[in-house]
């Protein structure tokens, strides 16, 4: 299972529209998800209303959060949209087997949803997942990146108690030179540990490019499946989820 | 999708189930929960109060329901837990304005907060009610369940001390990752370890909840610093440091530490803190500095009394 984890505090200025980016990324069976972070004064109209809209075409959810509270709010939407993903997938299943066209999981009577609930959990608990952490690193930001970074250790404490195999990779935006789009501060890891900071390659620039860099992690997923990182039994976990992706994607 | 709108049931609302259509008169509200809204109900055949949980997304409440029946069978067929009334009472869905919201209804326990009881009732209470909430506990981890999200607020205490856990939505098979947490009491917050389900993860949070109702002041003041530079250390200062926290110390130092063998190791070591030596202190402290003073003096003054009726 595949998501970008998208954090920002306002509008993209420059290049592809991030909400493009986003229906691409879907297509590819990666979920979108976008957090707007909202300490001091406001997003802005516009910036909310692109959030909201990347986020959909991203098939993902998209929530508005202060710093305080931004751990929590990445964990709960990561959390969900590992469950939706597998509620779609298993929606899909049940209007084959039932030969109905709006089954849902919600629609089968208390008994028989308890069991496909488990099943869903279970799955939700075990399922290999691998999220991609883009930090929207422009100035504006600067002074929110020392709890976005407390947010990531965090979230990876979290994953990293599931039961199947959590990866996650940070990259920022924009980088030093307008060629590059996004910059990769980690590799996929299982654990974070030692203090060193995760943003260590910073540079000062006012550009936005949101969905430049939405399609540069894209290409970041592809390599990293195709030229087979990892054990050979996250492969075979990481295909087992494609199959089951690849049926509800639209 | 997820339904995440907030609905509001007005007192005398029937609700209706759509599966086994039974009717309940919605009475009051009783609180809200990481997974949906809980009201004070009354079926209308048995005139019955129950508490009803109305859920913001049917997949959330479902997996609540699903560990309350596994931890209920468990119940039944363990020798400790004898209750009367069974947990879990029935699982439906309301058609509400179009939409169906899941629902399930549960046994009422009558009764407070943890924090509000131990308000009225004074602090020594937590001795009981803390030995009732790790039994609780303990029936939990022996069937294969960490309870998650213990906190204060989800711990109801009746008025004669005893305890019901109530909102399920974090509780998580032993080996699982814990679905929902609350910073303070978080192991994870601290950095003192996974949040992994085990019950030392409990244990944990349970002596949290202990030094926030006896030493909120000095907790806060931990809870505040940089999140890289906490550690468990600095509970365990305030631990040793607290004097509200002295009785318990031992016990606490115990369970940051994830130290008790088991739930029921932890249960007994609570016991015997406080019962055994707290009789003992009672006593010894019992003889003020006054008492001693007017002893001396009453000493004195035998003794001059004797010396006068021999001198003359």
């Amino acid at each position: 299972m595949k998501q970008i984890m998208l954090i920002t505090d306002g509008c993209s200025n420059v290049g592809e529209s991030p909400v493009m980016a986003a229906a691409l990324a879907r297509q590819e069976g990666i979920t979108v998800n976008v957090v707007g972070i909202v300490d001091y004064g406001t997003i802005g109209e516009l910036g909310s209303v692109e959030i909201e809209e990347i986020a959909r075409a991203g098939g993902g959810m998209s929530r508005m959060s202060g710093t305080r509270q931004l751990a929590q709010t990445m964990q709960m939407m990561t959390r969900k949209t590992v469950v939706q993903t597998i509620q779609h997938a298993v929606n899909k299943e049940l209007r084959q087997i039932l030969g109905q066209t709006d089954t849902a999981v919600e629609d089968l009577p208390p008994d028989t949803r308890s069991q496909v609930v488990e099943v869903i959990d279970e799955l939700s608990e075990t399922s290999a997942l691998e999220v991609v952490l883009l930090i929207d690193a422009s100035a504006s930001m600067r002074p929110k990146l020392a709890a976005v970074e407390e947010a990531i250790r965090d979230m990876m404490l979290s994953l990293g108690a599931r039961q199947g195999t959590s990866r996650i990779a940070v990259f920022h935006f924009p980088g030093a030179h307008s060629g590059e789009e996004a910059v990769m501060d980690m590799d996929w890891t299982t654990e974070l540990t030692g203090a060193r900071s995760i943003f260590q390659k910073l540079t000062m620039r006012g550009a936005t490019p949101t969905g430049p860099a939405i399609l540069k992690v894209m290409e970041f997923f592809r390599y990293g499946t195709l030229e087979g990182h990892g054990s050979s039994n996250w492969l075979k976990e990481s295909d087992r989820g494609e199959g089951m992706l690849g049926d509800y994607v639209v | 999708m997820t339904t995440s709108s907030k609905w509001n049931l007005a007192q005398g609302t029937v609700v209706t189930g759509r599966w086994k259509g039974g009717k309940y008169v919605v009475q009051r509200l009783l609180g809200q929960g990481a997974n949906g809204i809980v009201y004070l109900v009354k079926h209308t055949g048995s005139a019955r109060l129950y508490a009803m949980k109305l859920g913001f997304d049917t997949l959330d409440l479902q997996s609540e329901i699903n560990v309350l029946k596994a931890v209920q069978r468990t119940r039944l067929r363990g020798l400790g837990e004898n209750r009367n009334a069974p947990y879990l009472v029935e699982v439906d869905d309301y058609t509400h304005h179009g939409r169906e919201i899941p629902f399930y209804v549960m046994r009422y326990v009558k009764g407070e907060a943890l924090r509000t009881f131990l308000a009225h009732k004074g602090g020594q209470w937590l001795h009981v009610a803390g030995l009732h909430l790790l039994q609780q506990l303990r029936t939990l981890h022996e069937a294969g369940w960490a309870f998650g999200d213990l906190k204060p607020e989800n711990v109801m205490v009746s008025p004669s001390g005893e305890v019901e856990l109530i909102d399920y939505g974090g509780v998580s098979a032993v080996g699982k990752s814990i679905k929902q947490y609350t910073e303070w009491y978080d192991r994870g917050f601290w950095n003192a370890g996974s949040r992994t389900a085990e019950p030392s993860y409990d244990w944990f949070s349970f002596a949290v909840v202990c030094i926030h109702l006896l030493a909120e002041g000095p907790l806060k003041r931990a809870a505040q610093q940089l999140p890289q530079t906490r550690s468990s250390n600095d509970l365990l200062l305030i631990v040793q440091s607290d004097e509200a926290l002295s009785p318990f110390r031992s016990w606490l130092e115990l369970a940051l530490r994830g130290d008790f063998r088991d739930t029921l190791h932890a249960c007994q070591a609570w016991k015997k803190l406080v019962t055994g030596p707290y009789i003992a202190r009672r006593v010894s402290a019992k003889t003020p500095g006054w008492m001693v003073g007017a002893f001396a003096l009453s000493l004195t003054l035998l003794g001059c009394a004797i010396y006068l009726s021999l001198r003359f």
